[in-house]
């Protein structure tokens, strides 16, 4: 049976949210999703129990093939969902991102009230020619792969028309690099807890020409779990829900080449602006954005196409550190994001809620508290921008 | 004599024969170089012969591939079966030399005095990464792009065949017409492009697939084109190992090697830098 909010539908909240350390992590799937859940779990305010949770969607790549198929099934068994409907999306690093826009489907519908989206991804158990593999299997294989790219080389290519075509060059990315190290460094749960200075990072090896390895993130292992509620329930369940007042989500040519541009990315400027209309809100709004800067240049465009900077201004943005903690309007990538706080691929969406979850609540490391945060978005991006999903969340519905 | 440099390699061209001369030399012996073999000297053999005009059918000798071939220029195969004889022959030389010769004509090969002197250790070194690379129980951790894969988007791939739509030329080629019912008529596109961007990926950051090669070349280098009859691509880039690139500078696509793997090579087509 449909409930009806007073605007004519019901309204979803995040009630809990938890993630494991990213990096390195001793665990393997089974008991790494378990950690991540019993932490979503334990977050949630009021009496829970996972039992009364009715669907669970986890996002996975499924790097190295360990478990490709029923992979969501596995993991449920180990955290107390036993005989709910689950089931793995993956659309590459949105694949989370699109298990939350799933869940909050699943609510919105009518069909359940209690939902957990999350995702999960072990990277650093493999010979680093499988590793090679695996972190190209997500672009045109037949024509890009073909080609020599990964997605370092894919990024490269942006980056070096983005400074042909606008005032920027290397030091803006430079920038971001040292911006999201900062917060990193000052985040528990992050893969790599340092700061780095910027003469450090300016001089990284070249990974890909014009990008060096302090322009990429690092391959993390990593879960992350947020549980999803219906209005009716969130209010059982906590008193400082953290509402999502807006979701969108939108596809683009695979292959970089088939772009009119490529130093933009339309899928996620169509999936930040059905969010906004949704939300009800406008870029100049949002507090702090959890934003997909697999690569610093990933940054620097999303800053664009999110609104905070306007086409062409990215570089400068970046340059004038307006992103940093409580510096500008917007705090962008507070949790280090994926540059330092890492990228276990299929984790990284739910894990910008673990982020913007706590940071709503006002529960985060002194230090790294986003001054009056009241509004935050999430930005997650498959590939070289072939899917994204955009969340748009609220202290108040 | 004086030879013309034609897609990277040396050409003579006479009316009843092409001869396609690899410019490296090694010891005093013409040598392939680090992407190309017999198959990559017929292909621009034969591209440079359809200038001149049609070539009904070749026959191409054992070893040679000849459906990569085929599929690169759109001059079919002489089939074993027909009671035709082939109108024209490719001929292998040992010494990575090919030559195009009508059925049964008399060929004269002469010498010719472009030599570009190539590093015994890198050649060696490259020889025995494409020998590892072919060895059918090399398993490599590359990309899989099947052979049934590889042959569908052949023509496309190695001869630039786009798509006449609507909005222009359609390239690679997209199978929405099977969807709406539209007429896509097929068009071969000009092997000319600008540099829209370019990079050059390290060693350790290249695709497994080029794994043995890679740190021979000091990385592999991709640039993005703006073609001139319209549409994009990405593609390698040939002499890895001087690669320099500008915004806008012209460049030509030439059929190379891409890689191998179950002993099979895969092959596309690579940019050039266009000297004046």
């Amino acid at each position: 049976m449909l409930r009806h909010s007073p605007n004519g539908m019901v309204d979803v909240a995040v009630v809990g949210a938890g993630q494991t350390k990213y990096g390195n992590h001793a665990l393997g799937l089974k008991g790494m999703w378990a950690e991540a859940a019993s932490k979503a779990f334990a977050s949630i305010d009021g009496d829970f129990s996972p039992s009364t949770i009715d669907e669970a969607f986890i996002g996975s790549i499924a790097f190295g093939g360990s478990q490709l198929g029923n992979t969501a099934a596995l993991l449920t068994e180990h955290s107390g969902m036993d005989g709910i409907a689950v089931r793995r999306v993956e659309n590459a690093c949105a694949s989370s991102g699109f298990a939350l826009r799933d869940a909050w489907m699943a609510i919105k519908s009518g069909q359940a009230d209690v939902v957990v989206a999350g995702g999960i991804e072990k990277m650093n158990d493999l010979t680093p020619e499988r590793k090679r593999y695996w972190l190209g299997v997500s672009g045109d294989t037949e024509w890009e792969r073909l080609a020599g790219l990964t997605f370092p080389g894919t990024y490269a290519l942006m980056a070096r028309r983005y400074f042909h075509e606008f005032d920027s060059n290397h030091d803006d990315l430079v920038n971001v690099s040292v911006k999201n190290h900062l917060h990193g460094s000052m985040n528990p749960l992050a893969h790599i807890q340092k700061e780095v200075s910027f003469e450090k990072a300016a001089g990284g090896f070249m990974v890909a020409d014009p990008l060096t390895l302090y322009d990429c993130c690092p391959t993390s292992d990593g879960a992350s779990c947020v549980v999803l509620a219906a209005d009716h329930v969130a209010k059982q369940l906590t008193d400082a829900p953290v509402w999502i007042r807006g979701s969108g989500a939108a596809s683009d040519h695979l292959a970089l080449h088939d772009r009119p541009s490529i130093t933009q990315l339309k899928a996620t400027q169509m999936a930040s602006s059905r969010a906004y209309s949704m939300a009800g809100l406008e870029a100049k709004n949002i507090d702090m954005a959890e934003v997909h800067d697999c690569f610093t240049i990933a940054e620097v465009l999303a800053t664009e196409d999110l609104g905070f900077a306007a086409r062409g201004e990215g570089g400068k943005f970046a340059r004038h550190q307006e992103g940093q903690l409580n510096h500008g309007n917007t705090t962008i990538n507070a949790s280090g994001g994926l540059k330092s706080k890492g990228h276990p691929l299929g984790a990284t969406g739910t894990g910008q809620v673990v982020e913007v979850f706590k940071q709503l609540r006002g529960e985060v490391e002194s230090g790294r508290q986003v001054r009056d945060a009241e509004t935050a978005l999430t930005h997650n991006v498959g590939g070289s921008g072939a899917t994204c999903a955009v969340h748009v969340f609220g202290r108040d519905r | 004599m004086s030879a013309t440099v034609w897609m990277g390699y040396l050409i003579d061209h006479h009316e009843d024969f092409t001869v396609v001369q690899s410019p490296f030399v090694l010891d005093g012996v013409r040598v392939f170089g680090a992407d190309s073999d017999a198959t990559t000297l017929a292909v621009a053999a034969l591209l440079h012969r359809l200038q001149h005009g049609e070539v009904e059918s070749i026959s191409v000798p054992e070893g040679m591939d000849g459906m990569s071939l085929s599929m690169a220029t759109g001059v079919p195969l002489h089939s074993s079966e027909s009671e035709d004889s082939p109108d024209w022959d490719v001929l292998m030389s040992d010494e990575a030399t090919v030559v195009l010769a009508r059925h049964e004509r008399e060929v004269e090969l002469t010498s010719m005095d472009v030599e570009v002197q190539v590093d015994a250790e890198f050649h060696h070194a490259m020889q025995q990464a494409w020998d590892q690379e072919l060895s059918a129980t090399h398993v490599s951790q590359g990309a899989y792009v099947s052979r049934a894969q590889y042959e569908e988007a052949g023509s496309s791939r190695l001869s630039l065949t786009g798509q006449v739509a609507d909005k222009g030329l359609v390239w690679p080629p997209r199978f929405n017409h099977m969807v709406d019912g539209s007429n896509a008529p097929n068009r071969t596109l000009q092997r000319t492009g600008t540099v829209q961007t370019w990079t050059t990926l390290s060693a350790a950051g290249a695709p497994s697939e080029f794994s043995l090669r890679a740190p021979l070349l000091g990385g592999i280098s991709t640039v993005l084109l703006q073609l001139d009859d319209g549409p994009k691509g990405v593609f390698l880039t040939v002499d890895d190992e001087d690669a320099l690139f500008e915004m806008e500078a012209p460049m030509e696509l030439v059929f190379r090697r891409l890689y191998a793997q179950e002993g099979f090579i895969r092959y596309g087509l690579k940019a050039r830098t266009v000297y004046d």
